[in-house]
């Protein structure tokens, strides 16, 4: 585990992401490259897969089509390891829908080879890149173009797919989870998954003001917003069992506070916020119980 | 050198050991599979140093794979069949326009049915790789080998798909010749990825689809050109192994049997050649002056060599071991558009046969030279293309 977050002091000066880059204002999947390439330096070959946004980072970039992520980051490392080069890291970038929907099939065959690659995943929660079309990573009610409001839709009608405990259950070195609104306890992580042998994954979630449909300024304070309700609770799970909750306040927020900014979420009624809370609070519970116990509780 | 009687799986798993292979990366289908299992064995046994062998989840994903590996410079290798190879369309495309020279062998299986014919990797033919068709399990060891010169080669730094029939070659045992490693290795260089994807090697650059500047129409240009460059260079790397080796197969794109004095020729590719060679034979015992020209490369087609072949005789039968629906065979098409504008009009009669594993026999091959060689003389064919 990452025993302390990174201090101000050791976040490293150079920046590796492209600026100016080619992302929204308020971009949370800009603010996770910016973070996690910091830590990450130079050394290293980025994959990238169809994603919004895709142009991040200064370094050499390996495209591959959609569904070949887990499989290129494969290609990489084998290939460097083949020519005594594993200085070098295979590091992906991809997005929900790369990892959740049309990427699963060839990352969850990396994590059960146990593939020696880094899987960053901005998780913008919808295909952002063609214009906010429904992902896998898309929660409950929210609104995308292909999940409209109306007399026979209520938004999405099935929940997040609960991709880092899936991911988990491939019993791979390391899962994590962050947010942009906790740069520390994310540079933490990656700096802790950098070296480790294997197959890592730390999934970030990235709000998308224009997918989301909020204030651009605001992008910080509904990341945080989401970890302090428990909508993206923030962890990690090493080998599949071994669990530790990184944020745990006394009292979690009402999910309202998170929903309530963002214009994917505003027909949603009373009843099905509560709804949400329900869920929210009980996932919670077992997350607690989860660390409490340092194994993972389905 | 030494022999070791092997089927044919078994000689391009050889091939690769010989050509020291990197990376491979496969999946399991019939015919292919035992190529996967010997590649395996080649790697538990750690007889090819470094040597990484990835199962992969799927035909996609290995194609991905040898892909990114090659990329960063490890040679690298993958093979299929049919419904496999299918499945690998999507990627194949990019693997040829990031002009990464990677080799594959594709183990005909027929898309109607789980027998051999070539409708598997003809159905690629607009993925911009060269296409290079195989009669035996010797030719198979050698062409794996020379595969990799002809594809890093700067003029062409293409992938090449070797093709062999499912069955009756993959499965089919035969004495094969295996050339001494320190020989090979002075044949075929070390690989170099060009550009370096190493971030200590390059600037920052972005590989595969770009938003770059420019005439987006100028990577179709070249690409097409080095796809050209092959029946250059593939001529050069099969004189260079028939020095090196005593082994020739024509001059590498096609391999002609008995043309010399022939009243006309038939074409055949893969092991439909061998059945044919047999017909020739006969055919010439009969009086019947016919020649064989066995296709190996159709893309790029042996266009400058059929132009050289047309002016000396009467009539090309081609034999398709495919077919288009709708629009016949793919080598027919080519023939004709090869010899379209050469002064002296050749007639030229299309074969479909062999397709979803029909057995082509010698009689077969046999009426289809004396049906070619009746319209050398004049004669008016059946029909202008006629099942077999």
């Amino acid at each position: 585990m990452s025993t302390q977050r990174m201090t101000r002091a050791q976040v490293p000066m150079e920046e590796m992401i492209l600026a100016p880059g080619s992302t929204c204002q308020g971009c949370g999947a800009a603010m996770a490259a910016r973070l996690t390439f910091k830590v990450l330096g130079p050394n290293l070959i980025r994959h990238g897969i169809p994603c919004c946004p895709d142009q991040v980072s200064k370094h050499p970039r390996a495209g591959a089509v959609f569904e070949g992520g887990g499989a290129s980051l494969t290609g990489t490392a084998r290939g460097l390891k083949a020519l005594g080069r594993t200085d070098v890291k295979a590091v992906g970038f991809f997005g929900d829908g790369g990892t959740y929907d049309i990427g699963f099939q060839g990352l969850s065959a990396a994590a059960e080879r146990n593939e020696n690659i880094l899987v960053i995943t901005k998780d913008n929660e919808a295909y952002m890149n063609t214009g906010g079309q429904r992902s896998g990573g898309t929660p409950k009610y929210a609104e995308t173009t292909t999940n409209p409001v109306g007399p026979n839709s209520r938004g999405k009608s099935e929940p997040k797919k609960n991709i880092p405990m899936i991911f988990a259950a491939h019993y791979v070195p390391y899962i994590a989870t962050a947010s942009v609104a906790f740069p520390e306890d994310l540079m933490q992580k990656v700096k802790y998954a950098k070296d480790i042998e294997g197959f890592r994954m730390i999934l970030i979630q990235s709000p998308c003001p224009v997918g989301w449909r909020f204030d651009p300024a605001k992008t910080v304070e509904l990341a945080r917003a989401g970890v302090q309700a428990g909508v993206w609770p923030l962890y990690e799970i090493e080998h599949g069992t071994t669990f530790k909750l990184n944020y745990k306040p006394k009292e979690l927020k009402p999910v309202s506070e998170y929903l309530k900014p963002q214009s994917r979420f505003r027909h949603m009624t009373e009843v099905e916020v509560n709804e949400i809370q329900a869920s929210v609070t009980a996932n919670w519970q077992r997350l607690l119980k989860a660390d409490e116990m340092k194994t993972v509780v389905l | 050198m030494s022999y070791e009687v092997m089927v044919g799986n078994k000689a391009t798993a050889v091939g690769c050991k010989l050509a020291r292979v990197r990376v491979a990366a496969v999946f399991p289908i019939t015919p292919q599979t035992t190529i996967t299992e010997y590649l395996s064995e080649i790697h538990a046994s750690g007889e090819l140093p470094g040597f990484e062998f990835v199962n992969a989840e799927g035909e996609l994903s290995s194609q991905v794979i040898v892909q990114a590996a090659t990329a960063v410079g490890a040679r690298s290798f993958t093979c299929t069949s049919g419904p496999g190879l299918l499945y690998m369309h999507h990627p194949m495309q990019e693997t040829a326009s990031k002009r990464l020279p990677l080799v594959m062998a594709v183990v005909h299986r027929g898309v109607k049915s789980m027998q051999p014919d070539h409708s598997d990797l003809m159905s690629q033919q607009w993925q911009g790789w060269l296409h290079i068709y195989v009669e035996n399990a010797q030719e198979i060891l050698d062409t794996t080998v020379m595969a990799y010169k002809i594809a890093e080669d700067k003029r062409i730094r293409l992938p090449v798909a070797i093709g062999y029939d499912g069955y009756v070659l993959s499965y089919t045992a035969e004495p094969v010749e295996i050339p001494a490693q320190e020989e090979v290795d002075k044949f075929l260089p070390p690989y170099k990825p060009m550009p370096s994807i190493l971030p200590d090697q390059v600037d920052p650059k972005t590989f595969g689809a770009g938003w770059g500047e420019g005439d987006p129409m100028k990577p179709w240009q070249m690409h097409h050109e080095a796809a050209l460059n092959g029946e250059t260079v593939i001529k050069e790397v099969f004189a260079e192994w028939g020095e090196k080796f005593g082994r020739t197969y024509g001059n590498g794109m096609i391999e002609p049997y008995r043309v010399e004095g022939a009243d006309c020729v038939i074409t055949a590719m893969g092991t439909i050649a061998g059945t044919a060679t047999a017909a020739i034979d006969k055919l010439w015992a009969d009086g019947k002056k016919i020649g064989l020209v066995k296709i190996r490369s159709f893309l790029p087609f042996p266009r400058k060599d059929f132009q050289e072949i047309a002016k000396s005789v009467g009539a090309i039968g081609v034999f398709d071991r495919s077919c288009q629906p709708g629009m016949w065979g793919p080598v027919y098409h080519q023939m004709r558009s090869t010899l379209y504008d050469e002064d002296k009009k050749v007639p030229i009669i299309g074969f479909i046969g062999g397709l979803s594993g029909k057995e082509v026999r010698v009689g077969d091959m046999y009426k289809i030279g004396e049906k070619t060689l009746k319209v050398a003389k004049g004669g008016k064919p059946e029909a202008p293309i006629q099942w077999v």
